[in-house]
């Protein structure tokens, strides 16, 4: 990555501005509000992957004669 | 100041509760067998560590509540600590789980390992531990000396890529397997741990760039080896960052991109400036010195807690060696006593290794305060640090709260008289680092 890639964020004056003229009190609730919405996602998520997670052990896809000793 | 919503004692207890149960699960799971066998080693083991990773992302988030409550030097040694103690948990559950499997089958234990990888999600599983072990390798104290930090840290950020492979088979095997609540709980873990490194590793900082607009400044020689960074942005109030704190400062050139160095503020900051001094220590160290005026800068904290805040006697010794002086050099200016009974004690072993002689003797001139240079050789009796000679310089040491910043060698020696003389060790403010 070249330094001219990297310091492109100079040419970026209209979210310059933006960044500039929020006031502390928008910023600091847009930053809540994104955190519960990631922890909400976090949540959802979590209780999706639990949800669909195997109920059988994957083990036993793995035939063979002797019982598994289900690891 | 407020006092910590969450104590390091409450969070170790909560810590090793979590354990607890992720063991007792292990056992309940190998039927409680009569004997200690390689099946229940690997029940015990595998959730051991899969709890265990989950714990160190968490710990490891830079999450507000724990580098502000707990410290990020305490966060760093337990990390530094259990870190290894994950990674041989995963070796010997492997291990485990292969002799369990072959004595199961009565085959021998190659047999066992290729058929243990024919089990979904064993694979990913043997290549989020390979990489472990690669982390566990690069961080041992021979082989750590031959890395750069930036080999170090590349390592180190593959131990993420590491821990989702674990995850996967951790969901599914036989611990969890079945029991949906269980499963549930455990992927919870894993989805936070994951949004709290996300939210405080990776938003916070891409925040920070966009509303502060963090600038390299200008690039100050203090000394043959020591430089000063400073950097220029807007609303920087809003960091509310305190002399005494650091950030994890990555400068956005080519060269020095990939890697985040922690290193403290020189200087109080404003609204529109912030300054870092640095000591060229390597190769990685070397190449900020060279970064273009302008440069953008990705910041991440403020961290730390050896601020003014934690001051409880009336009076200060602050003590430096070498460029540990810079966050002393920040906190000298600022701690506000009643007729300013503060001391900073500076300790080099040259006299052209003293940086901020200048802006030293101007605030202890201005305030009242005193510097004391101890410079020469640490033979020389008049560079005794010990307590007694501490004691000498300031009187009563009881009477003090002591900062401390210096070399790993310094601080432990100081910090081992102070402890021998029956200092308080809660009147001592100090965070020690090391790569």
């Amino acid at each position: 990555m070249s330094d001219t890639a990297i310091e492109f964020g100079r040419r970026i004056p209209r979210i310059t501005r933006l960044s500039l003229a929020a006031s502390p009190f928008l910023i600091r609730w847009t930053l809540r509000v994104v955190t519960l919405i990631l922890f909400s996602a976090a949540t959802a998520f979590g209780i999706s992957l639990g949800m669909s997670a195997p109920e059988i052990s994957p083990a036993s896809v793995v035939q063979h004669d002797a019982t598994p000793p289900d690891l | 100041m407020r006092p910590p919503r969450f104590t390091a004692t409450a969070l170790l207890a909560l810590v090793w509760l979590g354990a607890a149960l992720a063991i007792l699960q292990g056992f309940a799971t190998s039927r409680l067998p009569s004997a200690v066998d390689a099946s229940l080693v690997a029940h015990v083991t595998g959730m051991a560590a899969g709890y265990g990773a989950a714990i160190m992302l968490i710990l490891m988030s830079r999450s507000p509540w724990l580098e502000r409550d707990i410290g990020a030097d305490r966060l760093a040694r337990w990390h530094a600590w259990a870190g290894p103690v994950v990674i041989l948990l995963t070796i010997v559950h492997a291990m485990a789980a292969v002799k369990a499997w072959a004595e199961a089958r009565s085959i021998d234990l190659g047999a066992a390992a290729k058929d243990l990888l024919r089990i979904p999600g064993l694979t990913t599983a043997l290549v989020g531990t390979a990489i472990l072990v690669l982390v566990g390798l690069a961080s041992l104290r021979t082989l750590r000396r031959r890395l750069s930090y930036e080999q170090w840290h590349f390592l180190h950020l593959l131990t993420y890529l590491a821990v989702a492979f674990g995850f996967v088979h951790q969901l599914a095997g036989p611990d969890l397997v079945g029991r949906r609540a269980l499963q549930i709980a455990w992927s919870l873990l894993y989805t936070y741990a994951f949004a709290l490194v996300l939210r405080w590793r990776l938003l916070q900082p891409l925040f920070q760039l966009w509303r502060h607009r963090l600038r390299v400044e200008e690039v100050r020689q203090e000394s043959p080896d020591v430089m000063s960074v400073l950097m220029s942005g807007q609303h920087l109030d809003e960091l509310r960052a305190e002399p005494g704190q650091f950030f994890r400062w990555r400068f956005l050139t080519a060269k020095t991109w990939s890697s985040a160095y922690p290193f403290s503020l020189s200087a109080p900051p404003t609204r529109h400036l912030l300054r870092i001094t640095v000591k060229a220590c390597g190769d990685g160290t070397r190449r900020i010195f060279r970064v273009p005026v302008g440069t953008l800068v990705f910041a991440e904290g403020p961290y730390g807690v050896i601020t003014s805040r934690r001051r409880r006697r009336p009076r200060v010794l602050l003590i430096a060696g070498g460029v540990g002086i810079s966050p002393m050099r920040a906190l000298f200016e600022v701690i506000d006593l009643p007729g300013r009974d503060v001391t900073l004690v500076y300790r080099a072993a040259k006299e052209q290794d003293l940086v901020f002689k200048h802006e030293l003797d101007e605030i202890a001139e201005r305030s009242g305060a005193r510097v004391v240079y101890l410079v020469g050789p640490s033979g020389d009796a008049a560079n005794d640090m010990s307590a007694p000679a501490l004691g000498r310089i300031v009187g009563d040491l009881s009477d003090h709260d002591v900062y401390l910043c210096a070399s790993p060698r310094l601080a432990a020696s100081v910090r081992e008289s102070l402890m021998d003389r029956g200092f308080p060790r809660h009147q001592l403010h100090e965070e020690r680092f090391s790569f």
